[in-house]
């Protein structure tokens, strides 16, 4: 029960990055359109996230530094001020469409107006930060939003092919464009810079030092494991609903209405709670994230574990970015739409995110006998260059594909 | 100084030229994508309206689903009513398609206004599987 209890910090860092507005969507849309032949890519991108994730909380149980502040260290003020920017647009951006997927999921419920529900989404947010604690926001976005576990429930009730599935996770070379879109995006939704930030700062949050390898490491692999298994399960129902139908889905109720095919009312109920708490894990994520970075980055005191009212700076910025997001979210774009467009925009910062980890974590001044193994050196090494080749073939495919269509 | 003006007038003619390509006429291709939207959106609104139909669903999530799905429609009709095309027989089938999404709109709007109605909800089912049908044969034929 403790372990289960201490493996929060992975469980919301990846409920909230894999299994966000976008990647929701983005995952039935890789169902409905390439099917099965695409799951591979969802282990390839959860392997990366679980060595750089695993890589950054043993960083920080030995030097205490949290990502932004390896950025800083590692880049100079030119360099560091760049990916600033970068990783708040993107932030801020993501951000807004959370909240503006919360204000569609609570228009599911009760069909007032998205808007409204947006505003009380909003108060929702910032009240669950001002009144709980870290590891209680933790527990609460990230364990309700398991109940998207029905997504693996329902692949299972719908009788899926196991052939068809086992071979989805052999890669295969295609020359379809569109293909290589959803297989790029896949694994580029599991690397997500915000990610990795926030469980950073989240193992600061939670004072984890060299006594808590093994949190880390069952934080990396369970908690991680787990968004992945969720993106298999939605990729895996969408193509048992969607694809015969020929269905493209576009909106958040499209996957809610995967679950309840095989569940009817009960399945809905669980997506949309899973829904409800993964894209509130998610703007948890986003919005601590960006108040994180900048604060690291400028050298103020920051943290939960602090009280907000000492800290006035960091909390301003965490209340402004909410704001920002709010405002963005209220002028009624799609929430869809503008997370594609912060993909777009992660791009440059996902390889800045990742580098300054693998160069401290080979660092054996800085990591003594913590520092990473020929394993890991390797696995991260290469994990980089994929990371390098993602960021030039996304805007690429993204084009050619007019955005998977 | 100069290279900087050549580079902002270089900058702003290729700005001119990318508006220019936006405000052509409708190649079939850009309808057989619209006309693909259609056919999902009514595949879509088939499967909602089964789950009513066989009191399958929340009244909520499929007054608003439906409402959304209708909005799509919508869209989508406003889009090809404001195309121009330069082909009779493009001109034909983009007609035929905003009729579609017409009829799509109408069959999920009764889904929107009777979201218990499990009468309703059959008669939507078979309307929008037969409209999904069609707009598939309508964009099979460009």
């Amino acid at each position: 029960m403790k372990t289960i209890l201490q493996i929060a910090l992975g469980v919301i860092a990846a409920i909230g990055g894999f299994v966000d507005i976008g990647d929701l969507v983005f995952n039935a849309q890789a169902g409905s359109s390439v099917g099965t032949p695409a799951l591979w890519a969802v282990p390839v991108g959860v392997v990366g996230i679980m060595i750089f994730a695993e890589m950054s909380g043993r960083i920080v149980a030995v030097s205490k530094k949290p990502n932004f502040v390896l950025v800083k260290e590692r880049y100079g003020r030119n360099l560091s001020t760049f990916t600033l920017v970068a990783s708040l647009v993107l932030t801020v951006l993501t951000l807004s469409a959370e909240l503006g997927g919360l204000g569609f999921v609570l228009n599911y419920f009760f069909d007032v107006s998205v808007s409204f529900f947006v505003l009380a989404a909003l108060f929702a947010v910032a009240a669950a930060i001002y009144f709980l604690p870290f590891g209680g926001l933790e527990r609460v976005f990230g364990y309700l939003g398991l109940a998207l576990l029905v997504y693996i429930a329902a692949s299972l009730k719908l009788d899926p092919d196991w052939g068809e599935i086992g071979r989805g996770f052999v890669p295969e070379s295609h020359s379809a464009a569109v293909y290589w879109y959803f297989v790029v995006g896949l694994i580029a939704a599991a690397l997500m810079p915000y990610e990795i930030y926030f469980y950073s700062s989240g193992a600061v949050e939670e004072g984890w030092d060299e006594s808590d390898m093994k949190v880390n490491r069952a934080n990396a692999f369970v908690g991680f494991g787990l968004g992945g298994l969720i993106s298999v399960g939605i990729l895996v129902a969408s193509a048992q609903v969607f694809k015969p139908a020929g269905i493209s889905p576009t909106s958040i109720g499209s996957v809610a209405l995967i679950a309840q095919q095989p569940y009817a009312e009960l399945g809905l109920v669980l997506a949309l709670i899973g829904i409800l708490f993964a894209v509130g894990g998610a703007t948890i994520d986003t919005a601590f994230s960006a108040a994180y970075n900048l604060a690291q980055h400028q050298g103020w005191k920051w943290g939960k574990r602090f009280k907000l009212l000492d800290e006035p700076r960091f909390t301003l910025s965490l209340a402004g970015f909410l704001l920002a997001g709010f405002a963005i979210a209220e002028t009624g774009v799609d929430p869809i739409e503008l997370t594609e467009y912060a993909v777009i925009f992660s791009i440059p910062v996902i390889p800045l995110t990742y580098l300054p980890i693998l160069l401290v974590g080979n660092d054996r001044n800085v990591m003594g006998e913590y520092v990473n193994g020929p394993l890991a050196r390797v696995m991260g090494w290469a994990y980089f260059g994929l990371i390098c080749v993602l960021a030039l073939a996304a805007p690429v495919l993204f084009v050619a594909t007019n955005g998977g269509g | 100084m100069r290279r900087r003006s050549i580079a902002l007038a270089m900058l702003v003619a290729g700005a001119a030229a990318s508006l220019a390509g936006c405000g052509g006429p409708i190649t079939p291709d850009e309808l057989s994508r619209s006309i693909g939207t259609l056919e999902s959106t009514a595949a879509e609104g088939a499967l909602l309206a089964k789950d009513v139909a066989r009191d399958r669903t929340k009244a909520t999530f499929a007054r608003v689903h439906a409402r959304d799905l209708s909005d799509v429609v919508d869209h989508e009709a406003e889009k090809l009513n404001d195309a121009q095309a330069d082909r009779s027989d493009v001109a034909a089938a983009k007609s035929d398609a905003i009729d579609l999404a017409d009829r799509i709109g109408t069959a999920l709007g009764q889904i929107q206004t009777a979201p218990g109605d499990e009468g309703g909800g059959r008669t939507a089912e078979q309307a929008l599987n037969r409209l999904s049908e069609d707009a598939g044969k309508l964009a099979d034929g460009l």
